[in-house]
């Protein structure tokens, strides 16, 4: 009467003793247990006597069958199955809200894509700090941070450039080479390539910094909807300041827009919102 | 020999003027003694209560001789009109806000100061 108990109570005690098992060990114990299911009867009985101390061993695991019943009653629900409830859960749980993030970042590159959207971003053409031709095909293949401002700038243009410097920092500790961090100048007839490549070795040594005539900059200030108001004729030596756009563009490595960040994001934001998008990129992203 | 003397010493001066008169682009060490003329400028302002200091120049003169001397000195004249305007608009603009905030307003998360974000 107690031997299909205990027998019950080893199996179980087995299969419980070894949580690290994987699947295919239970069912090769369990196939050792019905190839030998045959001998057993043999086995115990000529065993019985011969070794007891092999039967008191099992017994000593419950102390009495109402145990082995209880632990048997009890089934599948023990600590290691509660554990095993928490952690599955918790893992879903990161998982949506990982997901929910995503797809809120997801949200804000689609409603900039697309037939119907305001396209900001487009073909160019103008000369950088070191007197290089850069078109939009040159920026092409890895992300873009382009930031519009002018030399002549009395505060926020600085102040915005030492924070795009502190945001391509962390985007580059990250991923090294995929961001090309952008100035264009608003104030072509002062920011020659010698004088922006003096101002922007203030900021960042990577920093390209771009420009042209009037019209090549004032196409291009069109294609990103940014607002600035240069004189156009100017008598030299006359002094000005120019107003404009400040805020960051984001491009992705297509030339598209992805999203604008301006003077409430923190560098770390910034730079938070540029890996996220980076993420999310599901083709390649070249490294310069 | 007199007026050898005054080029030559005028070395400091004239990167000062070429400054004021926006033909030289500030550096970052300049930019900075500017926005610090500037910080001591709105300071003595402020303890004078004087808000739009173009309107009320005399005032400010007498009030502020050496902070403004020190302010017109260090900046481009542009950057001086343009800082004079931006604190009238600025003080306006808080104003505002405040009066806004009173009223049960809902804040957006914009900077309108000088100091850069951490």
């Amino acid at each position: 009467m107690s031997q299909p108990a205990v027998r019950i109570g080893a199996v179980l005690n087995t299969l419980l003793i070894a949580p690290s098992r994987q699947c295919l060990r239970p069912m090769a114990a369990g196939r050792n247990f019905h190839t030998r299911r045959p001998t057993a009867p043999y086995l115990s009985k000529s065993q019985a006597q011969a070794h007891q101390p092999l039967v008191i061993q099992r017994r000593f695991k419950y102390k009495t069958v109402e145990e082995a019943k209880s632990r048997y009653r009890s089934g599948p629900f023990s600590w290691k199955a509660g554990l095993l409830f928490v952690g599955t859960g918790g893992g879903l749980l990161y998982y949506f809200e990982r997901e929910k993030e995503r797809m809120q970042r997801k949200r804000i590159a689609d409603s900039t894509k697309g037939v119907g959207r305001p396209k900001v971003g487009g073909p160019f053409e103008l000369i950088d700090q070191n007197g290089n031709t850069v078109t939009d095909n040159d920026l092409k293949g890895r992300y873009s941070l382009v930031y519009f401002g002018f030399s002549h700038c009395p505060d926020i243009c600085p102040e915005e450039l030492d924070k795009m410097a502190r945001m391509f920092d962390l985007v580059e500790a990250e991923r090294p080479g995929q961001l090309a961090p952008v100035f264009v100048t608003c104030d072509p007839a002062r920011d020659d390539p010698k004088t922006l490549k003096e101002y922007l070795s203030e900021f960042h040594p990577k920093f390209i910094g771009l420009t042209g005539t009037y019209d090549q900059i004032k196409a291009m200030c069109k294609t990103y909807r940014v607002y600035f108001s240069t004189p156009s004729q100017v008598a030299p030596g006359q002094d000005y300041l120019v107003d404009h756009s400040i805020y960051f563009y984001l491009m992705d490595p297509e030339g598209d827009f992805v999203e604008a960040l301006g003077r409430e994001h923190s560098p770390d934001q910034a730079a938070k919102a540029i890996l996220g998008h980076m993420k999310d990129w599901t083709g390649k992203i070249a490294e310069r | 020999m007199g007026l050898f003397g005054f080029f030559e010493k005028s070395d400091a001066d004239k990167r000062a003027s070429e400054i004021r008169t926006g033909a030289a682009v500030p550096t970052r060490a300049e930019r900075q003694r500017c926005w610090e003329a500037r910080d001591g400028y709105f300071a003595c302002l402020d303890k004078s209560g004087i808000v739009d200091p173009v309107k009320d120049d005399k005032k400010a003169a007498k009030a502020c001789g050496t902070e403004t001397a020190q302010f017109e000195r260090d900046c481009a004249t542009q950057w001086v009109i343009y800082f004079k305007k931006w604190r009238v608009q600025d003080i306006q603009k808080k104003a505002r806000l405040k009066e806004l905030k009173a009223q049960g307003a809902n804040k957006l998360d914009v900077q309108t100061d000088f100091a850069p974000r951490k």
